[in-house]
């Protein structure tokens, strides 16, 4: 556990919270103390994160090639597998997989649409657009 | 009663782990003073299991803790507390209704919440888990007060917020749980409740036939990290052992994976009792956590540096080994000890 915050995360909003901490003293005692965490847990949580974005990325970059429907994006950017989402918009795993296609997006009815923009917290415009 | 203004007199209190806080300030609330480590231990939090057909955020999933509310359900059962528990509601609506009813009576209630949408939560933390607990306590309007314990201070969140969280969907569904206690009775029989939580925790930790879970878990693991190397490549190994650390370390455990929490729980309990052998095992225990720490930094190297790793696999799960056999010491005295 470390006083000061933030040297490793690259997101300057990460890593500004202070939490309470156990730890074990030689001589047999238990201490509570509240800070920060270790940079040996940070790298760890940067390390996920940066998988996460660039995940995040290629997906985008997939979408905007025209290789991907929006679907892909935006389940990267909520952090789930298609088996998430399954359970997430109640669509079944191999229709959520099928709708990844652009072809097949774009013939989406409404109601699947809406399916997917609740379970992204998104409006349904925001979904057919990829910034 | 729309609109009227609810505050209950509720001390929030800071904690290393989310429900066991929870379930310690409750306790406290009803005027029972009972400390994290000690709702921590009765609960029976302490677990071990390793499961490498699931995967949580793309990494081999693994847990420190017991099932999500098993350290209410068996703290309160173990000290023969009336409480309640709702496992799941119907409609999300009247999931809302039943905690505005449980504030206006003046009852402080816990709430299984997920965390990926939980709008004050570090945002670092903010990935797809259900198993996260925090205690609502007020109602202001259309803001509910809610004491989350990995905070420094109790929050405020909105209606809408609140039934999205308690409503979140995925593995472990919330499906708007929640739970409270009804009356404590003042005389209750602590040390028969210490007794069968620490028999419960030997017998989880030990003797399941089941060769994923406890400490036989922790061998699997280990045998599982050394073939990570050869079988995914360097990226993907580093990226697998990041996923021991941030179970053990990131996700609100108080340290080395629950191992500092349950070995303050051995000390207090030592000397409540006026037991030399626990507090013997919570020098194990205090041992063994410290070696899990040991075990983060060393891995946290390999982390840091993907493709070059610097440290040997081999050596880190040798070292593994070493801690399951340490643990497995410690809960082989547990199981001796008569409090």
């Amino acid at each position: 556990m470390e006083d000061e915050s933030n040297p490793v995360y690259k997101n300057q909003a990460y890593g500004q919270f202070r939490e309470l901490f156990y730890s074990y003293g030689s001589n047999g005692t238990f201490e509570k103390r509240v800070g920060f965490h270790d940079e040996s847990d940070r790298v760890t949580l940067q390390q996920a994160w940066d998988l996460f974005n660039e995940r995040i990325e290629d997906a985008r970059l997939k979408v905007k090639s025209g290789k991907a429907s929006p679907i892909l994006y935006y389940m990267e950017k909520t952090l789930v597998t298609p088996m998430d989402l399954s359970m997430h918009a109640g669509i079944m795993v191999w229709r959520v997989k099928r709708h990844l296609k652009p072809k097949v997006f774009n013939r989406l009815h409404e109601n699947t649409l809406k399916k997917y923009a609740e379970a992204f917290n998104i409006t349904i415009e925001q979904l057919k657009n990829v910034d | 009663m729309e609109k009227e203004n609810i505050i209950i007199d509720y001390k929030h209190r800071q904690a290393g782990h989310c429900e066991s806080g929870a379930t310690s300030n409750l306790f406290n609330f009803h005027g029972v003073e009972m400390s994290e480590p000690m709702a921590f231990g009765i609960g029976n939090g302490l677990f071990f299991s390793y499961l490498p057909f699931l995967k949580l955020q793309y990494a081999p999933m693994m847990s420190f803790r017991n099932l999500p509310n098993t350290v209410f359900h068996r703290s309160t059962k173990y000290l023969g507390v009336d409480a309640t528990v709702i496992k799941n509601f119907k409609e999300p609506k009247e999931s809302m209704a039943a905690l505005d009813r449980n504030l206006e009576k003046g009852i402080p209630t816990g709430l299984q919440v997920g965390v990926f949408n939980l709008t004050f939560f570090p945002p670092e933390y903010r990935m797809h888990y259900n198993m996260h607990n925090l205690v609502a306590f007020g109602k202001e309007g259309d803001n509910y007060w809610v004491s989350d314990t990995v905070m420094e201070l109790p929050q405020r969140i909105s209606s809408e917020d609140l039934q999205r969280v308690r409503w979140a969907k995925g593995v472990f569904a919330p499906k708007g749980k929640m739970y409270w206690i009804n009356t404590i009775n003042n005389n209750m029989d602590v040390k028969s409740a210490v007794e069968r939580a620490i028999k419960k925790t030997v017998y989880e930790m030990l003797k399941v036939p089941f060769p994923l879970n406890g400490v036989k878990g922790i061998h699997w693991l280990a045998k599982d990290l050394k073939k990570w190397p050869k079988k995914h490549g360097n990226e993907t190994a580093s990226f697998y052992l990041g996923q021991i650390i941030r179970m053990s370390e990131d996700f609100g455990t108080g340290g080395a994976g629950f191992r500092y929490i349950y070995g303050a729980f051995l000390k207090e309990t030592g000397e409540k009792f006026n037991n030399p052998e626990l507090i013997a095992a919570s020098v194990m225990m205090g041992n063994v956590a410290n070696h899990w720490r040991e075990f983060t930094y060393l891995s946290a190297r390999n982390c840091k540096n993907r493709s070059k790793p610097e440290e040997d696999y081999g050596k880190l799960s040798n070292m593994l080994h070493e801690i399951a056999g340490m643990e497995k010491e410690v809960y082989q005295k547990l199981d001796k000890i008569k409090i």
